[in-house]
């Protein structure tokens, strides 16, 4: 036991869990609207199309983070855009903005010369690399997200839910929507750092549907996938530290597991429910 | 005879550059109720919803001469994401407007409002339920609760009787009857022989609207604008029998 609890004497590791339960809250909320919504596909178009910001930067010098998240926003906002317009089918401009900025993103890594540091850390995360300036840009975003969940709460779910009869009670649906989209690609690609491109959508998605099988009010889903995404996370961070296995794939693992285990025992419980009565 | 509420003055509108409605004229009184009926595709959501403000006019205009009507609003039930994690109280309170343009939250006053909304409606056991643990009926009930949370002017209602039962039919018809001394209604539906002894007036709607200033469901409606009329009825409903014609 006091060797689990050892590794907290580093900074590192420290550092490490603050930033998956940061992580943990700030997708809970954004990861609410996207599984209320529906739109995790969207999700997945802004965090691949991401990645062509990243090789941009590699490319010209800059920082990755500012290239990903000029990328992922340009996606998100194009994606309700085409949306609101009607043009081109919303599945179909997902799909190009995805392999688009997949496929510039390996162009531009391909050409930049000697070696590209840190690459496989925005693929899979290393959240064990997150340092200060990486944390307090969380602890900002994580305030600023809480406080537009806090006022906002009601044209965010309105427009949400019902954006006609929200455009009808006067709500600015677009520029809603448009707040939205910016926040989504934002909170995605901060989230880059801890599991990576590949795995990030999962924390926005699992403990919403993890908390959706307790509660069904938007609300309340919010704080119950926070916790679901913190116990799945840093139960998965001590995981990667013990068995030594890259930990944006543990938290994933866990997170996963939680789900599961939770939805086996409510199916348990239903079925001696039904053959007691 | 007081001012009209809304006219369509020749008006022409569809979906992004596809017109679905053209020349369409019609004035709505304060104590209108008017039944639209036609065909699928006829237009009947899209002439709503352009008095709604949500479509563009190709031509013509919705003018309202006595200024924006406060507008309640029931869609079709297909519209409504049944999934989407919202209560019944939350649904309720979207009909309200914000009291302030930079805090978004309910005043003591509106809240009282939205519970008193909710038990009128029979509702008060499911108020923190979500709504897709509702039935047809209650859903109905909690969406024109919504629509009504706001004490409007001008009633819209698209196909309310659809996916519910007979006894809430039955129910919904006297709440619009006694709801009509307030407020214009309009409602849509393709099952005009239910609705006909409630509705004062019909427009026919295939892709342009004709207006009959009375609520006979006339050959000349049934034949003439092709409308599928169903004017079978089971149960207890209210309905009349229409003369028979004079003429061939």
């Amino acid at each position: 036991m006091t060797e689990y609890l050892s590794i907290f004497e580093y900074q590192f590791f420290r550092h490490a869990i603050a930033a998956a339960i940061l992580t943990s809250i700030l997708a809970a909320m954004v990861g609410t609207y996207i599984v209320s919504r529906k739109i995790v596909f969207i999700g997945g178009g802004i965090t691949h199309a991401s990645f062509g910001g990243i090789g941009m930067a590699y490319f010209f010098g800059l920082n990755p983070f500012a290239g990903a998240a000029l990328f992922g926003i340009l996606t998100a906002v194009g994606i309700e855009w085409v949306s609101q317009k009607g043009r081109v089918r919303e599945d179909s401009a997902i799909a190009i903005l995805w392999s688009l900025g997949m496929a510039l993103g390996i162009i531009f890594v391909f050409m930049t010369p000697g070696y590209t540091p840190n690459l496989m850390g925005f693929l899979f995360g290393n959240i064990l690399s997150v340092g200060r300036a990486e944390l307090q840009l969380l602890i900002i975003f994580c305030i600023l997200i809480i406080l537009l969940f806090t006022v906002y709460y009601r044209p965010v779910l309105y427009t949400a839910f019902d954006p006609e009869f929200a455009r009808i009670k006067g709500i600015p649906v677009a520029r809603y929507r448009y707040l939205m989209s910016v926040v989504m690609a934002l909170a995605i690609v901060i989230s880059i750092r801890t599991v990576g491109i590949i795995l990030v959508l999962s924390v926005f998605t699992i403990p919403q549907i993890t908390a959706m099988l307790f509660t069904r009010n938007f609300a309340r889903i919010i704080p119950l996938a926070a916790l679901w995404g913190i116990s799945g996370s840093v139960i998965g961070l001590m995981a990667s530290y013990t068995l030594d296995i890259p930990s944006g794939a543990a938290i994933i693992f866990f997170l996963t597991l939680q789900y599961l285990t939770v939805r086996l025992i409510i199916g348990l419980r239903n079925i001696i429910r039904r053959k007691t009565f | 005879m007081s001012k009209p509420l809304v006219i369509l003055d020749h008006l022409r509108t569809g979906y992004f550059s596809e017109t679905v409605l053209s020349d369409v004229n019609l004035e709505i009184y304060p104590d209108d109720f008017i039944g639209i009926i036609g065909p699928n595709g006829g237009g009947k959501t899209t002439l709503i919803k352009a008095i709604l403000g949500l479509l563009p006019l190709f031509a013509g205009s919705v003018s309202f001469p006595t200024g924006k009507p406060k507008t309640g609003y029931l869609p079709q039930a297909t519209q409504i994401d049944k999934s989407f994690p919202i209560t019944v109280k939350e649904l309720v309170a979207s009909g309200l407007p914000s009291k302030s343009k930079w805090f978004h939250h309910l005043s003591a006053n509106q809240k009282e409002k939205i519970n008193h909304m909710i038990n009128d409606a029979g509702l008060s056991g499911v108020t923190s339920k979500p709504i897709g643990e509702l039935s047809g009926g209650q859903l109905q009930k909690a969406l024109l609760c919504r629509a009504l949370i706001d004490k409007p002017n001008l009633l819209i209602l698209d196909e309310p009787n659809t996916h519910v039962d007979k006894h809430f039919e039955k129910e919904l018809y006297t709440w619009l009857k006694a709801l009509n001394s307030e407020m214009a209604i309009l409602l849509v539906s393709h099952d005009i022989g239910t609705i006909s002894p409630l509705v004062k007036t019909i427009a026919c709607v295939n892709g342009t609207l004709h207006y009959h200033p009375s609520n006979q469901l006339s050959e000349e409606i049934l034949k003439v604008y092709n409308c599928p009329v169903d004017v079978i009825a089971h149960g207890p409903v209210p309905h009349r029998v229409l003369k028979v014609h004079d003429h061939d």
